[in-house]
């Protein structure tokens, strides 16, 4: 047996996951029956059906007449593996985590980012990586400082990105994004970093 | 004449100052992501969807609704001078429109876009007018049955829309209405699929989801491409079409009204099955010899695309304002803003908001006239935009996407979710499957939940309910020939390139 159309292959593979994972934790849940349907009715039957659609598309990976290659893109093991190993340990380890902030937020960030360095090219975790450190930062750094960190960090990816021309655009960005959605729109976002209040 | 006492109600919303100012700033920002590739309607709304918030919501399903018609228009610019759709619905607009600038008439043809357009604008506007108010009363007598049953053929409609894979886009239903499912059951009160994650109780937020999966996921592979694009800069000319073009395209354009009038209704429809009907409806209609060719600069070929897709834009509204069931993704966004500002949508709203309903649909003749007055005389402004490099341009998208996602809630953790979401659309790209009906599936899940719920009690339990009820068995008889349909083509094409290949 060959593997003639890798993307439904893949394809396949994700929808059976995905629908063993939700049929399995709704078995947690009162199933009831037709006439009152519980919280695990519904979740169970597209669950089902989820799962024999991913299979008929796995198996028709095999007989497709599109030809492609199993592998659709950059996968690193070594990485992911270092993702599921440090997010295990952060789930089982929770509580005695959560008594230092920053050890935690060092563990987790850890486990997100190589989760996301294990796909594709560069740029895709770099910029992933870019959105959580502007989530994490806007509390304590305010909206400028972080809006500009966020530019200056995303802006370098592209390969054609040029120094001068990504601080001009972060500096700009900065001020607009203050204009627009705190004097503008009057968000309640933090402008000042935390230790000059 | 309750026609008239209805229109003449949504001008006095629509042309209030703030009205008309939201109505401006919907459709010039439309405009802009239309024009310039790499971002498109989907994106902008998920953005705006939580600055919203703050607005009336009269004022903010105005803008919203630019957004997505503006977007039609300007993606014809980015299609006749650039040779690459700015907009999806515009892919078709590329093979006449490009050939037009080419041998130097990309004057005449950005003109009959914009004139196409209006025309097109202008007559949906009425077909939701005359259309709505019916409709919304036939909906007011279905029940959880027939809506059931509605929303299936919403979704398979969504099928029928998808690029590609007929098997998967079912499953990215499936897996859209389990994504649904997540948070709290209204029933029984029990946190669903949380994984113990206290923010997730509320479900995981539809903004995160499309940011992620629309806005992020289009910049991951924008980046991996890497940039190549040949703007169009010789002189465009005058852009009024000559006497003799507007009357070769007139009949293009009505046909195109037409067919986008009548597509964007149907479940599934909107702007981008409309252009695409319209080109190869328009090919197929003998026209004159002595012109260009189909796929050499034939006006038609700009004309009747153009047309159809800002018609379907339009008309994808009635479903979505009178049974409150959205047609198409843009759709699902509208209804999610709704729900935001605490509006139900569905056949009530006509009756228990009239200023919103009909102000909205008023909104869109003003926005209309004023996207004429944007492309026409502003359009050197726009080809301008298109020389903007990319390096230059998603910074700017992601830092509209970061600061609209923190919005939501104040938290850190939406950003994580969103960056899972880009990751989860990067994978959905590279194994194609289509991330459109995902997103309509997650929208309606807990809809869907409800209805059958309800049905299920009225009914005792007895699934054959769906086929007794007249209305509901037919709506489920159509999406079964939906399918039937989707699947025939696909046969059919497989065959041909079978036949070719003996050839």
């Amino acid at each position: 047996m060959q593997i003639k159309n890798g993307k439904d292959f893949w394809a396949g593979l994700m929808f059976m996951g995905f629908a063993a994972a939700f049929f399995i934790i709704a078995r947690n849940y009162n199933m009831g029956t037709a006439l009152r349907m519980g919280p695990s009715y519904f979740p169970s039957v597209l669950g089902g059906m989820l799962f024999f659609l991913g299979l008929a598309t796995t198996v028709r990976s095999f007989f497709s007449k599109d030809e492609h290659s199993w592998r659709l893109f950059e996968f690193r093991p070594i990485n992911f593996v270092a993702a599921v190993v440090i997010g295990a340990f952060a789930y089982w380890q929770a509580k005695w985590l959560q008594t230092n902030e920053w050890l935690q937020f060092a563990v987790v960030g850890a486990s997100i980012v190589l989760f996301f360095s294990s796909f594709g090219q560069r740029s895709l975790w770099q910029l992933l990586a870019a959105t959580l450190a502007f989530g994490y930062l806007l509390k304590p750094l305010g909206l400028i400082i972080a809006t500009f960190l966020l530019v200056i960090g995303s802006g370098l990816i592209s390969s054609e990105s040029k120094m001068k021309e990504v601080v001009i655009l972060a500096v700009a960005l900065a001020i607009f994004a203050w204009l627009t959605f705190v004097v503008g729109l009057d968000q309640p976002f933090p402008v000042k970093p935390s230790f000059m209040e | 004449m309750e026609l008239l006492n209805n229109l003449l109600l949504g001008f006095q919303v629509a042309l209030t100052l703030q009205n008309m100012w939201y109505c401006f700033i919907g459709v010039l920002l439309g405009t802009l992501i239309g024009v310039l590739p790499g971002i498109g309607p989907l994106a902008t709304i998920a953005m705006l969807l939580p600055i919203t918030f703050t607005l009336p919501p009269t004022a903010s399903l105005i803008m919203l609704a630019g957004i997505y018609y503006g977007a039609q228009y300007g993606g014809s610019t980015t299609a006749i001078l650039v040779n690459i759709p700015g907009e999806s619905s515009a892919a078709v607009t590329v093979l006449d429109g490009y050939q037009m600038a080419r041998r130097g008439r990309a004057g005449p043809a950005l003109g009959i876009a914009a004139l196409g357009s209006v025309f097109a604008g202008s007559f949906a506007t009425l077909v939701i007018a005359v259309l709505a108010p019916p409709l919304s009363e036939v909906a007011l007598k279905f029940g959880p049955a027939e809506y059931f049953s509605l929303m299936v053929v919403g979704l398979i409609g969504a099928v029928v829309l998808a690029r590609g894979s007929v098997l998967k886009a079912i499953a990215m239903v499936c897996l859209g209405l389990l994504f649904g499912m997540i948070g709290t059951d209204v029933n029984s009160g029990v946190a669903r699929f949380t994984l113990g994650i206290p923010e997730l109780s509320d479900g995981m937020g539809f903004i995160t989801l499309a940011m992620g999966i629309f806005g992020y996921c289009e910049i991951i592979i924008n980046l991996e491409k890497g940039e190549a694009r040949e703007v169009f800069t010789s002189r465009i000319g005058s852009l009024l079409p000559t006497w003799d073009d507007m009357k070769y395209a007139a009949p293009a354009i009505m046909r195109g009204t037409l067919i986008g009038s009548f597509l964007g209704i149907l479940p599934g429809g909107g702007a981008l099955l409309s252009s695409f009907a319209a080109y190869a409806i328009e090919k197929n209609v003998t026209g004159d010899k002595s012109r260009e060719k189909f796929g050499e600069g034939n006006i038609r070929g700009v004309a009747a695309p153009e047309s159809a897709n800002n018609a379907g834009a339009q008309t994808s509204f009635i479903p979505m304002l009178t049974l409150g069931i959205p047609s198409n993704v843009i759709m699902a966004m509208m209804v999610g803003a709704m729900m935001i500002q605490g509006i139900a949508p569905g056949p009530q709203v006509m009756n228990e908001r009239p200023q919103l309903f009909w102000g909205l649909i008023a909104s869109m003749w003003v926005g209309n006239v004023m996207l004429v007055i944007l492309n026409m005389p502003m359009i050197g402004l726009w080809v301008s935009l298109l020389k903007v490099p990319y390096r230059i341009l998603y910074p700017c998208i992601l830092v509209f996407c970061v600061i609209g996602v923190y919005s939501i809630n104040n938290n850190a953790f939406d950003a994580i979710l969103t960056a899972l979401f880009g990751l989860f659309g990067y994978i959905l790209v590279k194994v194609e499957a289509e991330p459109a009906p995902m997103l309509l599936g997650y929208i309606l899940g807990p809809l869907m939940e409800e209805n059958l719920r309800r049905a299920m009690l009225l009914a005792r339990g007895d699934f054959f309910v769906f086929f007794q009820r007249p209305i509901s068995a037919t709506l489920l008889v159509i999406s079964i020939l939906l399918l039937v349909f989707v699947l025939l083509p696909n046969i059919r094409k497989k065959r041909d390139v079978a036949f070719e290949a003996d050839d």
